[in-house]
Formats: C-alpha cells, sequence, structure tokens
C-alpha cells in the first residue's frame, strides 16, 4: 500500500522487521516482473498531460524554383578568342535576339517588372554577384539570405562553417552580357519566375583557410581569369521580391580547377586476394565532360 | 528479546534527479573563438554561460576555428578531438589501455589495440579509427598515418545502482559501471621520448647541491 502512495520498487516489502541501520535509498531491483503500463496514454491523461496536436508537416519555400529551367548552353571557345579577330568579332556581335524564347521572356518580364531593362541589368548582376560573396567572406548571413536564393545558399555555404575564405574581386575584363533569359512558371498557370543569366569575365584571388589556418586552396596573390554565367532569379507575382542568385552554369569545355593543395587517395581498382595491382598499367579515371549548373 | 521494528523510509528518486539536474552556470573563458558563422548579438557580455548537462566539453574542441597564418609561421598541426560516451567497462579497466596507448602513433596504437585481451579495447579501436576518418574528411588532415595519440583519458559515465543481496537480509548498492573515453589526435610523428640517464640524473643532484645558498644572510 505504501508502495504505491511512494511509487517506490522495493524487492522485499517496505516493514520489514530487521537489525540493520535504517536506509535511506533503495535502488529499483533487476528483473521485477510487474505488469508495464498497460495504457500509457489513458495514465498520462489521468494524470493530467495534455499533447498538442501534432502536425506532419513538411516545409515547402515558393520564394525560389528548385533548379535552372531550360539552361543556356554557352557555345565551345566562348572567351578563347580575343575581340580583334573576326570570329572574335562575330561572337561578340552575338545579339540576345537570336533566340526568340529569350525575347519572349524578357517582355513577360518587362510586363511584371516595368524597371527591368537588359541592358542595365547586366551591371545589377555584376553587383550582386559581388556583394553576396563578400557577405560569404564576412559570414553575414541575413545578407547572404537576401542576395542569394534558398536552393543557391546551401551551395555557397556548405562545408564552409569552420573555414576561413578570403575572396577579392580585382576587376572585370569585360562589360557583363545578358545572354539568356526564360520565364517558368510553377504548379499553376500565372506563378511567374524570371531566370536570367548573364554572362561576366573577370579577375578574381580566392584562398581558403582550413580550421586551423593553413592554406587549402588558392592564393591570395594569385588574381584568375574567371569566365562565369550567373543565373538571376526573381519571383516576378511577389511585390516583394527582388533578383537574387540562383546558381552558376558550369559548360562542359570549362578548362579544370586547380587541384587543393593536399593529396588525396583515390581508391584503386576492386581486386581480388590474389591479384596484384598493376600501377603502371593503371589510369585514374577521369570524369566526362558535362555541362553542369551549380 | 525485543526486537525493533524499523520502517525503512525511501527518498524518493525524483528529487535527487532534480537536484543534479540543476543548471550550473560556468564560466568559460570569452576567447574561446567558435566559428565565425554563430556569432549572437549578445556577444558583448563576458561570461558564456552553458548549460553543462551534457558535458560535451571535449567534442567542442573540434569547432574552434583559428584565423589564417601568415606565410612564415610554422605550420600549425591539426588537433582531432572525439570521444565514446557511456559503454559498459570499467574506468579504472580502461585507464590501463588509455595509458598503453597515449604518445604512440596511430597504426601502433591501433596494432597494440587488435591484439589486446581487454573488452575496452575493441571500442577504444573503434575510437581511434572514426578518429581517423574524421580527421582525413573533415579537418584536412593529409595523411592518415601521420597521426599520433598527444591525449588520451577515460573518464566515468553514469552509473546504474542495483541491489546486492547479502546474508541474513543486508543488502548493498551495486554499481553498474559504465565510462567514457577521450582521445585526440595530433598531425605530425610522435614526439621523441628522451631517456634521462643516471650520469644525467647524478649532474642534476650535484648542480643542486652546488645552487645552495643562505637566505636572510647579511
Amino acid at each position: 500500500m505504501l508502495n504505491k502512495v511512494l511509487d517506490v520498487h522495493s524487492p522485499v516489502p517496505l516493514l520489514l522487521t530487521v537489525r540493520t541501520k535504517k536506509r535511506y535509498f533503495i535502488p529499483p531491483a533487476v528483473g521485477l516482473k510487474r505488469k508495464r503500463n498497460a495504457n500509457p496514454e489513458a495514465h498520462a491523461r489521468a494524470a493530467g498531460i495534455v499533447f498538442r496536436q501534432e502536425y506532419f508537416e513538411r516545409p515547402i519555400n515558393i520564394a525560389c524554383t528548385a533548379g535552372i529551367f531550360d539552361p543556356y548552353v554557352p557555345p565551345e571557345g566562348d572567351a578563347r578568342l580575343s575581340t580583334l579577330s573576326k570570329e572574335g568579332i562575330k561572337q561578340r556581335t552575338e545579339q540576345i535576339r537570336q533566340s526568340a524564347a529569350s525575347q519572349l521572356a524578357i517582355r513577360k518580364i518587362k510586363e511584371n517588372d516595368p524597371e527591368f531593362s537588359s541592358k542595365t541589368f547586366a551591371e545589377k548582376a555584376q553587383e550582386i554577384f559581388i556583394e553576396a560573396h563578400n557577405a560569404l567572406t564576412n559570414f553575414n548571413k541575413e545578407r547572404l539570405h537576401s542576395l542569394v536564393t534558398e536552393r543557391c545558399y546551401p551551395e555557397l555555404t556548405r562545408g564552409n562553417r569552420y573555414k576561413t575564405i578570403r575572396w577579392r574581386f580585382l576587376e572585370s575584363l569585360e562589360p557583363p552580357r545578358v545572354v539568356h533569359a526564360r520565364c517558368p512558371d510553377m504548379v499553376s498557370k500565372g506563378n511567374l519566375y524570371g531566370q536570367v543569366t548573364v554572362r561576366m569575365h573577370s579577375k578574381q584571388t580566392l584562398a581558403i583557410y582550413d580550421r586551423f589556418g593553413r592554406l587549402m586552396l588558392g592564393g591570395e596573390d594569385q588574381p584568375k581569369d574567371v569566365l562565369e554565367y550567373l543565373v538571376i532569379e526573381r519571383h516576378l507575382v511577389n511585390p516583394y521580391g527582388s533578383w537574387r542568385l540562383h546558381g552558376k552554369i558550369v559548360p562542359s569545355w570549362a578548362p579544370a580547377k586547380d587541384p587543393i593543395i593536399k593529396t588525396v587517395q583515390i581508391p584503386g581498382p576492386e581486386l581480388k586476394p590474389w591479384e596484384e595491382f598493376d600501377s603502371q598499367g593503371y589510369q585514374v579515371p577521369k570524369p566526362e565532360a558535362v555541362q553542369w549548373y551549380k | 528479546m525485543q526486537v525493533d521494528l524499523f520502517t525503512i523510509s525511501v527518498l524518493s528518486s525524483a528529487v535527487e534527479g532534480l537536484l543534479r539536474n540543476h543548471l550550473i552556470q560556468r564560466f568559460i573563458s570569452k576567447c574561446f573563438p567558435r566559428s565565425p558563422w554563430m556569432t549572437t548579438p549578445q556577444q558583448l557580455s563576458c561570461f558564456h554561460t552553458s548549460v553543462s548537462l551534457k558535458g560535451r566539453r571535449w567534442d567542442q574542441n573540434n569547432l574552434k576555428v583559428y584565423p589564417p597564418q601568415l606565410p612564415d609561421e610554422p605550420r600549425r598541426p591539426a588537433e582531432i578531438y572525439h570521444s565514446k560516451r557511456q559503454f559498459k567497462y570499467s574506468k579504472d579497466k580502461l585507464w590501463y589501455l588509455a595509458k598503453l596507448v597515449r604518445g604512440l602513433s596511430i597504426d601502433e596504437a591501433l596494432a597494440q589495440l587488435e591484439f589486446s585481451d581487454k573488452k575496452g579495447a575493441k571500442v577504444m579501436k573503434e575510437a581511434l579509427l572514426e578518429a581517423q576518418e574524421m580527421a582525413v574528411k573533415n579537418h584536412n588532415v593529409e595523411y592518415k598515418s601521420n597521426l599520433y595519440v598527444a591525449e588520451s583519458l577515460s573518464g566515468k559515465g553514469k552509473y546504474l545502482k542495483r541491489i546486492r543481496y547479502h546474508g541474513r537480509g543486508m543488502f548493498g548498492i551495486m554499481d553498474r559501471v559504465y565510462c567514457h573515453y577521450f582521445v585526440k589526435l595530433v598531425e605530425g610523428p610522435p614526439p621523441k621520448k628522451t631517456e634521462k640517464t643516471s650520469f644525467d640524473a647524478a649532474k642534476e643532484y650535484v648542480q643542486g647541491l652546488k645552487k645552495r645558498t643562505i637566505i636572510h644572510s647579511l
């Protein structure tokens, strides 16, 4: 009876005639076969505990799309030819008028956003790009969220939490140009998102240091010429939407990046126990050149 | 013959638990540079109050970020902290294994633990392998063999209490022991242990005798 009042499990009845010292604590015994709480819910309800209703929800983000629709395929050898040669001039004078779909998309965007102009937009896009990367180096999360869409944010910041990044934009080698535009509508008709691709050729320096301050990649005094295709997106129907960086397109003919400073182990071929590894005849498999977008 | 009747009063274990779980405010030094992404608006206060319930200080050392090094500074060796918590072994018995592994390179340590007959050796080996993998993957360590065990400790985990029955109605409280294992791997070759010869010890003794002076003298 006292057992139930004090909720104590003891192997022997509490009132025991023993000539021992008075014990203040008896630990629970192992192997006590008592019936488990048959209905824990009823027990909790009787005790007066109220549980909030459980919602099985999954949040969906509608401020940005999940990818790049109809991505721009940059022509081969885009930045190789100099402006002075004939082929170079031909490339430079390519107007976006060649693509009808882009023109349609731009018209749609201008309907919804009257301030849009394909001539000034490229400069704005470059500014957004520079500010976003500066916010990344300073770890300014709020600023970064306003400059970069939710899809692009994890791509920019993954793995960088315990690293120091030093990035500098030196100069722009060519004026940025709008090369591609698309206006997909998601889920329901009329829910328009504008995606504009901007091509920019610039000089940048990048140095990434790991947790202990050791250089992992690049160098602060090594400027690199970078040709990039940025995708800027905006939710047109949303009056509070703004143009934000959505991703990058990396063409299949892009030159390989510089390797990181440390040596990395590549897994070798699968061998049976009696086989030996032939280091001379083995070639490291190279991934095929595919355009991908980050 | 009089037999005294005693009622065994029991203190509810819930009250004891409450006292133990009381939030203890600890003062960690403010110069503990964490990841730069974790700035909060209350950065200016001198003291950092932590919930020390779980006591996961050892693993938090892995989140420490150092500023970039200048090119003329010597390369800072990478430090990786790892722990295995609350496994069924005695901390005193684990101490012997932890002392064995202290100061060895990681390959030697793994070899010794693989061929040790003790139960704790298996858990320790898992911990070391995990730490090695973490080092290569997350902490920018180049060669996985270029690590050595700088610190290796055993700690007490949360015990379960049970009854051990004695004769004549007597009983004792038995502890079911659990323990933690902590290890710190540092990049680089293991430090060489300089053996002190008896001649050096004698020389030091004589020098100690020679440098004695009389204090507070004229």
